[in-house]
């Protein structure tokens, strides 16, 4: 068993490593923070604009009314999140190899504009919204890592006009960035060009045909979920940040499905996705942590007779409720312990199927596309991811009871030996 | 003045580490300074402290981190997994001065 565990743990290092530390992946990662803030402020918005009940109590013309004035909120920020992402993955590119970043930041941004067809329903000169949100989200990635590096690259090369000594230092560098740019700018514009004479017409349409679409649909299916469920288990059974590593290649798809059901909810009809950033955060993660361990540790008030998990329970019920379980997951410990193997593995998949199926009947709403932190505790979030819906926070709280039943048996063994130990230390 | 900087993902679980040293060095009457950082802030933040700990979570960071530290001139280490499960600071902090020498 040693062995094995050191064969596998031998794999799954180098993979934290490359996957966490890989250049696009760590200004894709930090990209979305950039967005975060905009998202959440959004986010609160939309929750404001669909209090429970507020359509019954107000007037239908009293309740659009109020809508339309909180509509700006969300429609500038949590629905064109895709713009803010793209200046944060350009400006982060560009600032890991110590460019100047702001130019990093706007580059991309102008780049992906350059590629976006600037037509709607007919009318010229319009930027469709969708293609800064959702729609676009690819493409835009896309287009801020290719951006980011041809500037770069051009910059490396030297092509900067040199201005003599004297020339006082913000007037050489807004010049310094003139040629890269310039260059990175017209390389996208033939990019445009020549995709017009393609079937695809726009190079928009062929990333999202070719690649958005078949990934957000790969992603949003219960097979590649379970097996994302799956990974982020296991690299945290090696003591390796599993969210972390995971989200680095599903936040894209996550982030982009959560998008889908956003316009889908704002225009009132039927959510297209259950799989989303929210499924995943909210419902997955979002009861106790990586591995849903409130219900662990609610477990070991119930059961706990020995002093080390009473001790645990103690250290890891607050951080527990905004779901931080760093205490748990090392001081149980979950890590290379096979005894909680089985639990650690099973408990999560279950709740994704409940979660999944609940959410495919109809008990429970899907998640409308509003972004709630991670750290928000149980049952508040689940009420607010799913438009808040009661019975989203309530699936929330029943997942618990599912995950402490499974953990049960591997509890009380568990406990026990610590127990039979802590007497023996004494005897 | 000890400056014991920690990071892991985005800083949560290690703060919780950081009001357990920081009561064990007012305990000892030490002067220092603790702080959690996420993982994207640890290169800046490295430029202001005395030694970096890394969250065992996040270890594959280590070598990462072990290049900025070496230009700022400061040590650096994993903490151990079973003083951050027990959520430790009395060890953590030893670790901590320790690695400052």
């Amino acid at each position: 068993m040693n062995r094995f565990m050191e064969v596998l743990e031998n794999i799954l290092m180098p993979v934290a490593d490359k996957l966490n530390n890989n250049r696009y992946l760590t200004a894709l990662r930090n990209g979305f923070m950039v967005a975060l803030p905009l998202i959440i402020f959004g986010s609160i918005f939309v929750v404001i604009a669909n209090f429970p009940f507020l359509d019954q109590w107000l007037s239908e013309d009293a309740y659009a009314t109020y809508k339309s004035i909180l509509d700006p909120a969300s429609a500038s920020t949590l629905s064109i999140m895709g713009l803010f992402v793209i200046i944060g993955i350009g400006y982060k590119m560009v600032e890991q190899r110590g460019g100047e970043a702001i130019y990093g930041g706007v580059v991309a941004v102008a780049a992906f504009l350059i590629l976006t067809p600037k037509v709607v329903e007919g009318v010229s000169g319009a930027i469709p919204t969708a293609l800064l949100g959702a729609e676009g989200m690819f493409l835009g990635i896309f287009t801020a890592f290719f951006a980011a590096e041809i500037y770069q690259y051009f910059v490396k090369k030297n092509l900067t006009i040199k201005m003599p000594a004297g020339v006082p230092d913000a007037v050489s560098r807004s010049f310094s960035a003139l040629i890269p740019i310039t260059l990175t700018l017209t390389i996208f514009l033939a990019v445009r060009v020549i995709f017009s004479y393609t079937p695809f017409e726009t190079v928009q349409n062929f990333i999202y045909t070719i690649i958005q679409e078949p990934l957000t649909a790969l992603g949003s299916g219960l097979p590649a979920t379970l097996i994302a469920v799956l990974l982020i288990q296991v690299f945290w059974f090696f003591g390796l940040h599993g969210q972390i590593i995971v989200n680095s290649v599903f936040d894209p798809i996550w982030y982009t499905l959560n998008d889908q059901n956003l316009a889908a909810y704002q225009a009132g009809t039927d959510l297209p996705n259950i799989v989303t950033k929210q499924f995943m955060d909210t419902f997955i993660v979002g009861i106790g942590g990586s591995g849903m361990t409130l219900a662990v540790i609610i477990g070991i008030f119930i059961i706990g007779k020995s002093r080390q998990l009473k001790e645990l329970g103690k250290l890891g019920a607050p951080a527990g409720i905004f779901n931080v379980n760093e205490p748990v997951i090392f001081g149980l410990p979950i890590i290379m312990n096979p005894l909680v193997l089985i639990p650690w593995l099973v408990a999560p998949v279950v709740i994704a199927l409940i979660t999944y199926f609940s959410m495919a009947t109809g008990i429970v709403p899907k998640p409308v596309g509003v972004i709630v932190p991670w750290t928000t505790p149980p049952f508040i979030s689940g009420f607010l991811a799913t438009g808040n819906s009661v019975a989203g926070g309530l699936l929330q709280l029943f997942n618990i009871g599912v995950v402490f039943l499974i953990w049960w048996p591997f509890l009380k063994i568990m406990d026990k030996q610590y127990y039979e130990k802590e007497k023996n230390a004494a005897a | 003045m000890k400056k014991i900087l920690l990071a892991c993902s985005s800083g949560m679980s290690t703060s919780l580490l950081v009001s357990k040293m920081e009561e064990e060095a007012k305990a000892r009457g030490i002067d220092t300074k603790i702080w959690a950082v996420a993982q994207h802030q640890a290169p800046t933040a490295m430029e202001e402290a005395d030694v970096l700990l890394i969250g065992p979570q996040m270890r594959f960071m280590k070598k990462k981190f072990a290049k900025t530290a070496e230009e700022v001139g400061i040590p650096l280490d994993v903490i151990d997994p079973v003083a951050y499960g027990r959520v430790d600071g009395k060890a953590v902090l030893d670790k901590a001065l320790e690695l400052i020498g």
